[in-house]
């Protein structure tokens, strides 16, 4: 295998390596700093395909690296990935090209900069996901911060310092607390450092579960975000360049379920399955609350940005009801909704790149103007709907079904989520779409130009592809979410009344 | 026989007969040529430094105690010579310029500089409180008259003599509290106290306790923490900068070597009685220091506050076991150190014609104007509010760790809280400087050869430390394991 024992550590290196060399290209070559970022970025993801064709669908950890790293405290530099996060992995080495070559002629300004943030924020994704030791874990999910803040903070539009610092704060607020409880667990497992694996073997007192279970619940419930605390969304995605609202919604928000599947379920199995319901109930809200939000908004990239609260919202109902089915569901959902997201937000910008403007009220009629961009703004408005044949539906349904038996009446009330959805996304394509060209302005934009084909039509073929392929990426998946689920479940039922649990045993 | 070992004390010896040489070439320079001053003081200071990284690197060589056992060079001092003697060595580089710009380079600078870099030596490497006291006040009253060196202007006079008028009373509260150790255990030597402490009768006990509290108010005001740090804004906004720089780094670094070597390293019998002391101070010094900065527009006072408030930081991890505790306080003092200096140092370098960057608008737009230094001071910023990968997230970390591992967790959810206060305010910086365009000409002056140098070891140990934290913190913890 050779180099595959180094694979993980590669793909946060060659990003790195990226930004180094950008940060010294000539100031004034902005063609060579842009062609750098481009070039290191695809590199990144053709290293990444390694993964999934190396990879093997078992619930293993694979790829498996560990160096020492503070060794006095027993913190390793430990890596590896699994059927949860092999996925989001290719979805962040995917979806970074793609926001470069988005932005390759809206962003003008600090062009070496930008490139040079864009791939800092990589290698922090990246790390996330590979992370089997909680200081990295952490390491990696503040150091993200930075550079997505710069990239709201300098191109974004005109709230976006104000929505730079609160976006910081806000996630800073939620994992300070999270740090604290990994001191705590520490401290009361008394445990050789911060290994994933160390930790799970030490169980933790029911009482001490409920509150660490809450620190951690508090960090991932921002970054997902779950209603109540989705308030810094809006903002940020709103304000952010398109590069940064694509990454944005496209990983950033996943990390709040990875976290949740990852750390905060496993970890404090007795608290996290006791507040299940709890966590089911503000998803379901956030699914409606998110989609009425998005149907009265006159502004297209705010209406994609609540629209992101409703459709984590069904993420985080496949999270709570922990069957195989929901688990499996809400992972396929997060790629699913990085793809589709991923698209609105860059078709969005590119209407922005040509009038300036986000209103819907300004447009109409394009499907005569811009054939092209219409019919792939169709396509991928029906993905984010959860049309079958598109990828949108899997995740959806499996989510749906997989919580039925844990959930029955939230189900039933995120499925009007679904209707809401398609009411949303159909009225604004609609407006944007359909019927005579209203406004002179509009009547003679040009059609995608071959870049912007280059970077929407891969997206709308994996929404395709994905919806109608599943089983290749379920298949390898479903072995860790099942082993995930059977291990939470077995360590969070007392003994006793392991039977009357409604989801013990899982439907499959 | 009088034969004196003066191996231990030769680092000491070395930078006080270099002030002396310093002060003696100066009087003796005709007047219009160059000084000789600084490269004087970069010689010493490196002589030192050297000489201080071979006897900690070989155990063999200078250590143990000397004049009667009120001098030692153990592991704790001499990774406080190391640190202590860097930050003086880099304040060195970064003043020259800044005094030229500011009211003329005077060879009183290094000589004081120098002599205050006695003090803080001292204070870290003796185990006697009188010769504590005296290392005190050496250090103190060289820096009362370096917070007034630039005699032309109102603040500076201002700074030095509150410096000078609370520096007093915090003296007087530590020597009263000696006093009181003393006439317990009939002996200023620390470890004749310790036993003295640990076997004190019943009615003993009211009277450690009162020492004890008194050496707190003492330590205190030299730490600057609430509620003894009211002169901390005024002082530090008046001095010259890189004298705020080494007042910030250096002073609040021996003050922490001399509280450590008496509070847990000498009085671990009363950790029922100061431990509770100490957690309730440090979590009143977090918030109070961080609402302060908060409030300031003068990126001085601000730094002054966020003193203030790692002050608070560095107490929290102090309630911990004595020697994590030790480790995560000396592990954060060189991060804090090199931090400081390198803030500072940074608006001290740019610093053109009396003029140096005080408020949002003088570093606004210093983000396209000035990549390099931006880029510098994003970084320690990031250090300072402690978000990974930096010194101070690492430093934080094991503050923290040490006071949720003495069970005080509800002191941990302080600090990051207040952490997140912070990153408000040294996020206004960095928005400043990348998110608002400067206004006319770049009015700053490009920093020289020896200050980039300086500037550029702090942005190496701030990352460095925050990548690789494994064998800072190993001589952090053989340092602690010395006490």
């Amino acid at each position: 295998m050779g180099a595959s024992n180094y694979l993980l550590s590669l793909l946060l290196l060659l990003p790195l390596l990226g930004a180094v060399v950008i940060a010294l290209a000539p100031r004034a070559n902005v063609g060579l700093q842009k062609t750098l970022g481009m070039a290191f970025s695809l590199a990144t993801f053709a290293l990444s395909l390694l993964l999934v064709t190396g990879f093997e669908p078992v619930a293993e950890m694979q790829f498996v690296e560990r160096y020492d790293w503070i060794p006095a405290y027993g913190i390793s530099f430990h890596l590896g990935i699994d059927g949860l996060s092999l996925w989001l992995v290719i979805l962040t080495t995917f979806l970074t090209p793609v926001a470069l070559l988005g932005s390759w002629s809206s962003i003008e300004q600090r062009v070496k900069e930008f490139n040079v943030f864009m791939l800092l924020l990589e290698v922090g994704m990246l790390g996330v996901f590979f992370a089997l030791d909680l200081f990295v874990f952490y390491i990696f999910w503040e150091a993200m911060l930075i550079p997505m803040y710069f990239l709201i903070g300098i191109w974004g539009h005109g709230r976006r310092i104000y929505a730079a610092v609160k976006f910081f704060l806000y996630t800073m607020a939620g994992s300070v607390l999270m740090l604290v409880a990994f001191l705590v667990l520490y401290k009361e497992t008394g445990a050789v450092g911060f290994g994933l694996a160390e930790l799970l073997k030490r169980p933790v007192d029911p009482g001490l579960q409920f509150w660490l279970f809450l620190a951690f619940a508090l960090a991932f419930a921002i970054k997902v975000p779950m209603f109540p605390f989705h308030t810094w969304l809006p903002d940020a995605h709103v304000e952010a360049p398109t590069a940064g609202s694509v990454i944005l919604a496209g990983v950033l928000l996943k990390m709040g379920g990875y976290g949740f599947l990852r750390l905060a379920m496993p970890l404090f199995p007795q608290a996290a399955l006791e507040m299940a319901p709890w966590i089911a109930l503000l998803a379901v809200i956030g699914i409606v609350y998110g989609a009425l939000v998005s149907l009265v908004q006159p502004d297209m990239k705010k209406l994609v940005a609540y629209s992101s609260v409703s459709h984590l919202g069904f993420v985080m109902l496949g999270v709570a009801a922990f069957s195989t089915t929901s688990v499996t569901g809400a992972v396929y959902q997060m790629l699913n909704h990085g793809i589709s997201t991923g698209a609105l937000f860059l078709m969005v910008g590119m209407l922005y790149d040509r009038r300036h403007t986000r209103d819907i009220a300004e447009f109409g009629g394009l499907k005569t103007v811009m054939p092209w961009f219409a019919a792939l703004f169709l396509m991928v408005g029906l993905s984010s709907i959860a049309v079958p044949g598109f990828n949108g539906f899997v995740g959806e349904f499996l989510i749906l079904v997989g919580s039925w038996r844990a959930f029955p009446g939230m189900v039933i009330a995120a499925s009007l989520g679904v209707i809401l959805a398609a009411a949303y996304v159909l009225w604004m394509i609609q407006r944007v779409l359909y019927g005579e060209v209203t406004n002179p302005k509009n009547e003679k934009l040009p059609d995608l130009s071959p870049r912007e084909l280059a970077v929407l039509l891969p997206l709308v073929f994996l929404a395709v592809y994905m919806g109608i392929f599943s089983p290749q990426f379920t298949r390898t998946i479903e072995p860790s979410v099942a082993a995930l689920v059977r291990d939470v479940r077995s360590a969070g039922a007392p003994a006793h009344n392991a039977a009357a649990l409604p989801a013990a045993a899982d439907a499959r | 026989m009088f034969a004196v070992d003066l191996r231990p004390l030769l680092p000491a010896l070395i930078v006080a007969i270099t002030a002396l040489v310093v002060l003696l070439a100066q009087a003796f320079t005709p007047k219009g040529s160059r000084s000789p001053s600084m490269g004087l003081t970069v010689t010493g200071l490196a002589g030192a430094l050297l000489l201080s990284l071979t006897m900690a690197a070989d155990a063999r060589y200078g250590r143990g105690a000397t004049t009667g056992g009120t001098y030692v060079a153990d592991d704790f001092a001499l990774f406080f010579h190391v640190l202590l003697i860097g930050l003086a060595l880099m304040a060195t580089l970064l003043s020259p310029a800044y005094y030229r710009e500011n009211g003329g380079e005077r060879g009183e600078f290094y000589t004081l500089m120098l002599f205050s870099l006695v003090g803080m030596l001292g204070l870290v490497s003796t185990t006697e409180m009188i010769s504590m006291f005296v290392a005190l006040e050496i250090m103190s009253v060289a820096l009362y008259a370096l917070a007034g060196t630039r005699r032309d202007q109102i603040e500076s006079q201002e700074s030095a003599l509150k410096y000078f008028v609370t520096g007093a009373f915090a003296s007087a509260f530590l020597l009263f509290g000696m006093a009181l150790l003393y006439g317990l255990a009939g002996s200023t030597q620390l470890a004749r106290v310790a036993r003295g402490v640990a076997s004190a009768s019943p009615e003993q006990v009211p009277l450690a306790v009162l020492g004890c509290g008194l050496l707190i108010v003492g330590f205190g005001f030299k730490v600057a923490s609430v509620p003894f740090h009211m002169w901390t804004p005024d002082v530090y906004e008046g001095a010259p900068t890189t004298v705020t720089a080494l007042m910030a780094a250096g002073v609040k670094a021996a003050a922490f070597g001399a509280f450590l070597r008496v509070f847990p390293g000498s009085l671990p019998a009363l950790r029922e009685e100061w431990v509770p002391a100490l957690a309730a101070l440090a979590a009143i010094t977090m918030v109070i220091g961080n609402l302060g900065a908060l409030a300031q527009s003068n990126l001085k006072r601000m730094l002054a506050f966020s003193s203030v408030a790692h002050a608070g930081y560095l107490m929290s991890g102090m309630v911990g076991q004595s020697e994590a505790a030790g480790q995560a306080v000396l592990f954060y003092l060189v991060a804090y150190g090199a931090v400081n200096m390198g803030t500072f140092g940074l608006l001290a370098s740019l610093s053109k014609g009396g003029r140096e960057p005080l408020s949002l608008q003088d570093v606004a737009g210093l983000g396209e104007r000035r990549p390099a230094l931006a880029a510098a001071l994003t970084v320690f910023l990031i250090s300072l509010t402690g978000v990974p990968i930096s010194a101070g997230f690492v430093g934080k970390f094991y503050l923290f760790g040490a006071a949720v591992n003495a069970g005080y967790t509800s002191l941990a959810i302080v600090g990051v809280l207040m952490s997140v206060v912070s990153a408000f305010y040294y996020l206004r910086v960095v928005v400043a400087m990348y998110m608002r365009e400067g206004e006319g000409e770049d009015a700053w002056a490009a920093p020289e050869a020896s200050a980039r140098l300086s500037l550029l070891v702090a942005v190496v140990v701030t990352l460095g430390l925050g990548v690789w934290p494994a064998p800072v913190l190993d001589l952090a913890r053989a340092a602690a394991l010395a006490l």
